[in-house]
């Protein structure tokens, strides 16, 4: 089992690239933040809360992102593969061999980006601890002190998540007998799970109630921090849910989106009807693009909100906007990789399809033009979602700050990450399509 | 869509080589081959594995290009054009059944017989488009996807795609492959009647001596060469004849 694991992992480099990448970059993000949570047990006082404060509340929320995109990489590159194990089936793997397969393949992947991502977090988590400390949020007094005890932790996590991910698909795409698989990865129907959408509705609930609390309650809080404290996650919760229930979202929202780029033309005709009947396999990029909108925008005007409106001279200011910054900046990075990572991996799955379209007489323009088109489509639906999913955030700590629903200023940032990830979307496409539709055309 | 050009050749290949590396290592899939393919008629190409009956296929539909000889489509020298040009060539004046079957997963049996249409930038023609669906026996399936339909059901579907531009010729590339004998039959059917009705001119490669016993005339390749013809062909003469060509590689 583990020879062929290897062997079939081998003719599958860019799915276990997709994989590779996001737990390697998944596994620096939370190892980073969590060697400033375990320096704090040498630090003292006020010193240890902040190291504390950031890595576990940062690192906690970039954790259920980064978390969330592994589990949906692994998600993905297990179900492109629903029609091999079909044929592992039929010539006689019980379900079990097959899911042992997949499980044992992605678990060679994950363990080797796991710990190369822990030895790179051990180092960009002492920068970080730098970075912190120059920036004067702890004393001079407090030194690095962290072994392989959180990074280790961190790698782990990840390896876990990725490891359930990965049964939780195999699983799926092993149930049933053999014929019907066969049958059904050619139909490519996706179905949402219950647990799926009970995750969904369970983080999109408590993000709103985070904002209604912030109404409430936090506003009128003597700390003008509380109300950032319960208002703030309230983008990422409500972007993470919508992004679970992305197959769903999309399949919804794809014919409305599909007048923006068109029907009439040949490409546009094509991806509209390719965004709404195959859902599922465009819905791994939709997730990350609707993240990274919800929590960039969230983010970014919670930041600006605060800047405009705290009373001057308050300490804790710099450091929360840089440590806001610094979170931005890195899950931006982390969104922008993995949407360039899913749109990759859904072209290589749709190899073969494109090159039927170039044999009956598709130009290559025309093939590259109806993926960018369908990347449109994802993209429009993306923003307008991950701006509505931000608003929790914004209108409630906008109201705390007493600024009333809409705020005072900083709205051009809006436009500024809408532009920002409709280009990042459109040319991640362009990019990945452009291999494969400028390729030979061969017969059969 | 394209008013076929008059003359009695649909298809002609003269000299037709193509030849795979080079130095010591060339691998010759054909080695010279002329052949004319009349207006209206169906022919069947055979031959054992490694004949060259595909690269054939390949080269007669602009997918590869020949070492020498010169590809006639309706009695234009298309040998030279640009990938743009026989990507229109593909899409206006031959028509595809493949194995595979080869349609779009995510468009319904309609939408995959009107893209041909729509990749040429015409408005697909509903009336037509029906019209073949309901001639390959699916006129109350327009709506299905191809996930939801059989593989004989599929392939209707690719017939009805292949003949709805009115093309030169049909190129089929072993079109019962993947299916029962029963269902073979059917779809052979389709072919026949494509020719005898509305005047199409097909070419299939195949390997099955039944499948072969459809057309006007079975046409044999061995080692990139023409190594016979019969016409008026019966499923049993072709099997003995096949069987005679296989003992002819055996003994080289």
């Amino acid at each position: 089992m583990n020879a062929l694991a290897l062997r079939s992992l081998r003719h599958r480099p860019l799915a276990a690239t997709a994989t590779f990448l996001a737990v390697l970059l998944g596994t620096v993000l939370i190892g980073s933040f969590a060697t400033l949570a375990e320096s704090s047990s040498a630090a003292s006082g006020t010193d240890a809360d902040t190291l504390v404060i950031l890595g576990a509340v940062v690192g906690g929320w970039g954790s259920m992102i980064v978390l969330f995109s592994v589990a949906s990489t692994v998600g993905v590159t297990t179900h492109q593969r629903s029609g091999e194990i079909g044929l592992l089936r039929t010539v006689g793997a019980t379900p079990r061999q097959a899911r042992r397969l997949v499980v044992r393949e992605t678990a060679a992947v994950t363990t080797v980006a796991a710990v190369l991502g822990a030895l790179v977090a051990s180092l960009t988590g002492h920068a970080l601890f730098d970075m912190v400390r120059s920036g004067g949020l702890v004393s001079d007094a407090t030194v690095y002190d962290a072994g392989p005890a959180s990074v280790g932790a961190a790698a782990l996590l990840v390896l876990l998540v990725a490891a359930l991910a990965t049964w939780v698909a195999a699983r799926r795409a092993t149930r049933g007998p053999a014929g019907v698989l066969l049958r059904e990865a050619a139909a490519e129907q996706g179905r949402m799970r219950w647990w799926r959408v009970l995750a969904a509705v369970v983080l999109i609930g408590y993000g709103i109630a985070m904002a209604v609390i912030t109404v409430a309650v936090t506003a009128h809080d003597d700390d003008p921090y509380a109300a950032m404290s319960t208002s703030g996650s309230s983008s990422i919760l409500v972007g993470v849910g919508l992004a679970v229930l992305a197959p769903v979202l999309l399949r919804l929202l794809a014919a409305p989106a599909g007048l923006l780029v068109g029907r009439t033309g040949a490409s546009g005709h094509l991806a509209s009807y390719n965004t709404a009947r195959r859902a599922h396999l465009l819905a791994g990029v939709l997730a990350p693009v609707l993240v990274l909108t919800s929590a960039a925008v969230g983010t970014l005007l919670l930041v600006d909100i605060d800047a405009r409106t705290l009373p001057a001279g308050n300490p804790d200011s710099d450091t929360i906007t840089l440590l806001n910054n610094v979170v931005v900046g890195m899950l931006s990075l982390f969104a922008a990789i993995m949407v360039v990572n899913a749109f990759v991996a859904a072209i290589a799955h749709r190899r073969d399809e494109l090159q039927r379209l170039r044999l009956i007489g598709a130009t290559p323009r025309q093939v590259e033009r109806s993926v960018v088109a369908e990347a449109a489509i994802v993209a429009a639906i993306g923003v307008v979602l991950g701006t509505l999913a931000a608003l929790t955030t914004v209108v409630p700590f906008a109201i705390a700050r007493h600024e009333g629903a809409v705020p005072d200023g900083g709205l051009w940032l809006v436009p500024a990450v809408v532009a920002g990830v409709v280009a990042l979307t459109l040319g991640a496409a362009r990019t990945s399509v452009r291999a494969q539709s400028r390729a030979r055309v061969v017969g059969r | 869509m394209t008013t076929p050009t008059h003359g009695a050749s649909a298809l002609a290949v003269h000299g037709l080589t193509r030849t795979y590396g080079s130095g010591d290592t060339t691998i010759t899939a054909l080695a010279g081959i002329d052949l004319d393919f009349r207006r209206g008629s169906f022919t069947a190409v055979m031959g054992p594995s490694g004949s060259g009956k595909s690269t054939f296929l390949s080269c007669a539909a602009g997918l590869d290009r020949p070492t020498a000889g010169r590809v006639l489509v309706g009695g234009e020298d298309v040998t030279d054009w640009d990938e743009d040009r026989r990507t229109r060539l593909r899409r206006e004046r031959i028509g595809f059944v493949f194995q595979g079957f080869h349609l779009l997963p995510y468009l319904s049996a309609a939408q995959n017989v009107a893209l041909p249409a729509r990749l040429a930038g015409h408005r697909p023609d509903r009336a037509k488009v029906r019209h073949l669906l309901e001639r390959v026996g699916l006129g109350d399936r327009t709506h299905h996807l191809p996930g939801s339909m059989s593989g004989g059901q599929q392939q209707r579907v690719a017939i009805a795609r292949a003949l709805v531009t009115e093309p030169e010729v049909v190129l089929a590339d072993e079109p019962t492959g993947a299916l029962d004998s029963a269902t073979a039959r059917q779809i052979l059917g389709l072919l026949r009647s494509s020719v005898t009705e509305m005047g199409q001119t097909v070419v299939m490669v195949t390997h099955d001596p039944v499948a072969a016993s459809y057309a006007d005339e079975v046409v044999f390749l061995v080692d990139g060469r023409v190594a016979g013809r019969m016409t008026h062909p019966t499923a049993d003469a072709v099997a003995g004849q096949m069987a005679h060509l296989d003992d002819l590689v055996v003994a080289r």
